[in-house]
């Protein structure tokens, strides 16, 4: 990690519209995101956590406050530029893959849009890319209903990387997985931050996720930012009441680890 | 023994006939669920945990190009011999099912106290809206919502999923059902809502003496839940015993492997581990049962 960071979260406030009511999503939260690290993003759902990331990527832009990225503030309408260095894989490869689409030709696209690479190096970039995130290259000319959950969870994974993007935010990554599948995708996904230096913003609920492919961890409570820490000193001493009601959630497969839950959970009871 | 046992499935076959003659997806599945016993079938997707569920409940059998062979025992008397009139009566009443995702299982057009209201007909066709609503609030008060009165008065999108999910255990339960089949409930919520329903179905379900399937593709989700543990893989069980030897002493090396992909608490990094091997279709392995 450098000092520079490369993201700069400052006193961020989104407010929605509904009816006519206004619910604040995100509420005054400020922190950094340091180059190539793994950011865990922890909370329920309500608690403010995707719209962070949509607003990092830009979907919308904060009500109040900035979001600095590399020393420059990040515009409302983002150049081609800006969207080529942050990146989003989702939760749902069946939903975010288009459909009719052969795997190939949606790799393709990302490749089109950003003009990366000669037009005749292309193929060879995509046959690369699924070798990276490890697929078999006859996979190319399916189509996502053509593979499995984790083979098109890897297709995400690749076309984020398509055109050697510096920030990925991964939702859910590994959710809508099966467990042995799960595993096999971190991995992946750790080797690739290695490899290429990337960052990650990994939002997730899952804590037991978080503890083994996390550097630091955030967690958010109903749009506020309640605790900012290093992975070991959160699953060490958790700071909030809120976050010990999340550990003492996890399920666990050994009595090591149920005994350690229990006494997370139980740290902060008078 | 056999008498005594809420579920004995035997030798339970599934194919689907297509094109090209037919693809078998339970190659003989042989599960017991003892009288108030917690079973947990776990399998990643595609492995027939769900299908087997639906098998016992009945609705596998009326989807065309199904086949389904073997003997299914609910209390002693063989599901297939039944009538589906019969078939019918036994569904809502004396076995009944959660779904994963609670929001879409309940009809959003009807309010709670009217979905409570049909669900406690099934069994007493004769019952009047106001026991429906006053046994509706007893069973709303047991899954611990304080304010039954409000939530029979409530559609199901009107309610979080927590809530529903409540809901759904609520009226699973209303009938005394003999067995419960629970396929990945709660899944879709968070997890601190999911720990707190699993314990709520856990101390529900010990008070009511109900049996359950457990299905779930996570073995820690019912590691706190069942008494003894099914690992199915590619249509096959691989290995069976008590919850306690499934995990202190696992020896199918694809229960080793489901086991190994769950990330630690205590840390260590996430494991290599192969996605296939034929290992995994090892046969299978069954632990020393002590049943009572």
């Amino acid at each position: 990690m450098t000092s520079e960071p490369i993201l700069s979260v400052i006193d961020v406030t989104k407010r929605f519209t509904v009816g006519q009511r206004v619910v604040t999503a995100v509420d005054g939260v400020s922190f950094d995101v340091a180059e190539g690290e793994c950011l865990a993003v922890v909370g329920e759902s309500g608690s403010g956590k995707s719209t962070i990331a949509n607003m990092i990527l830009g979907l919308y832009p904060p009500s109040e406050g900035s979001l600095i990225f590399r020393g420059r503030d990040l515009p409302e309408r983002r150049t081609l530029e800006l969207r080529r260095q942050i990146q989003l894989v989702q939760q749902n490869p069946l939903s975010s893959l288009n459909p009719r689409r052969s795997i190939a030709a949606s790799l393709r696209l990302a490749l089109d849009v950003h003009g990366y690479g000669a037009p005749a190096e292309r193929p060879g970039i995509i046959e690369d890319l699924l070798a990276e995130v490890g697929l078999d290259p006859h996979l190319a000319r399916r189509s996502p209903a053509g593979l499995s959950g984790g083979q098109r969870q890897r297709v995400a994974i690749a076309r984020a990387l398509a055109c050697r993007s510096d920030l990925i935010v991964l939702d859910e990554p590994t959710s809508a997985l099966d467990v042995i599948v799960q595993a096999r995708v971190l991995r992946l996904l750790e080797e690739l931050r290695r490899a290429h230096g990337l960052t990650y913003i990994f939002i997730t609920h899952d804590l037991s996720v978080v503890r083994n492919v996390a550097d630091r961890v955030a967690v958010f409570q109903r749009g506020k930012l309640i605790e900012f820490a290093a992975t070991a000193r959160i699953f060490e001493d958790p700071g909030t009441e809120y976050t010990r009601s999340l550990i003492s959630a996890i399920p666990v497969v050994s009595e090591e680890e149920a005994a350690l839950r229990d006494s997370l959970a139980r740290a902060g009871v008078p | 023994m056999t008498a005594q046992d809420t579920l004995d499935i035997q030798n339970l076959r599934l194919s689907f006939r297509n094109w090209s003659g037919s693809v078998e997806v339970l190659h003989g599945i042989d599960l017991r669920i003892a009288r108030g016993e917690r079973v947990a079938l776990v399998g990643e997707s595609g492995s027939g945990k769900s299908v087997t569920a639906r098998i016992v409940l009945g609705t596998m059998q009326e989807t065309p190009g199904a086949r389904v062979s073997g003997r299914i025992l609910f209390g002693g008397r063989d599901l297939d011999a039944m009538s589906r009139t019969e078939r019918r009566a036994v569904r809502g009443t004396a076995m009944s099912m959660i779904f994963q995702d609670p929001t879409t299982a309940l009809n959003p057009v009807y309010r709670i106290g009217t979905l409570v209201h049909e669900v406690l007909k099934r069994r007493e066709p004769a019952i009047t809206a106001e026991e429906a609503r006053r046994r509706g609030g007893d069973i709303l008060r047991e899954v611990s919502i304080d304010d039954p009165e409000r939530v029979l008065d409530s559609f199901a999108f009107q309610l979080s999923g927590g809530m529903n999910q409540r809901v759904m255990i609520a009226m699973s339960l209303i009938n005394e059902p003999q067995l419960l089949l629970a396929d990945e409930p709660g899944t879709a919520l968070d997890v601190t809502v999911q720990a707190q329903t699993l314990k709520l179905m856990r101390d529900l379900v010990e008070s009511h003496g109900t049996s359950v399937l457990f299905i779930s593709h996570n073995l820690g989700v019912v590691r706190e839940f069942a008494d003894r543990i099914y690992v199915i893989y590619r249509g096959r069980i691989v290995e069976r015993g008590p919850t306690a030897a499934i995990f202190e002493d696992p020896r199918h090396p694809y229960t080793r492997a489901l086991l190994a992909a769950i990330p630690r608490l205590t840390g260590g990094g996430i494991p290599e581990i192969a996605e296939r091997s034929d290992s995994f279709l090892a046969p299978m392995v069954a632990h020393e049962e002590v049943m009572g």
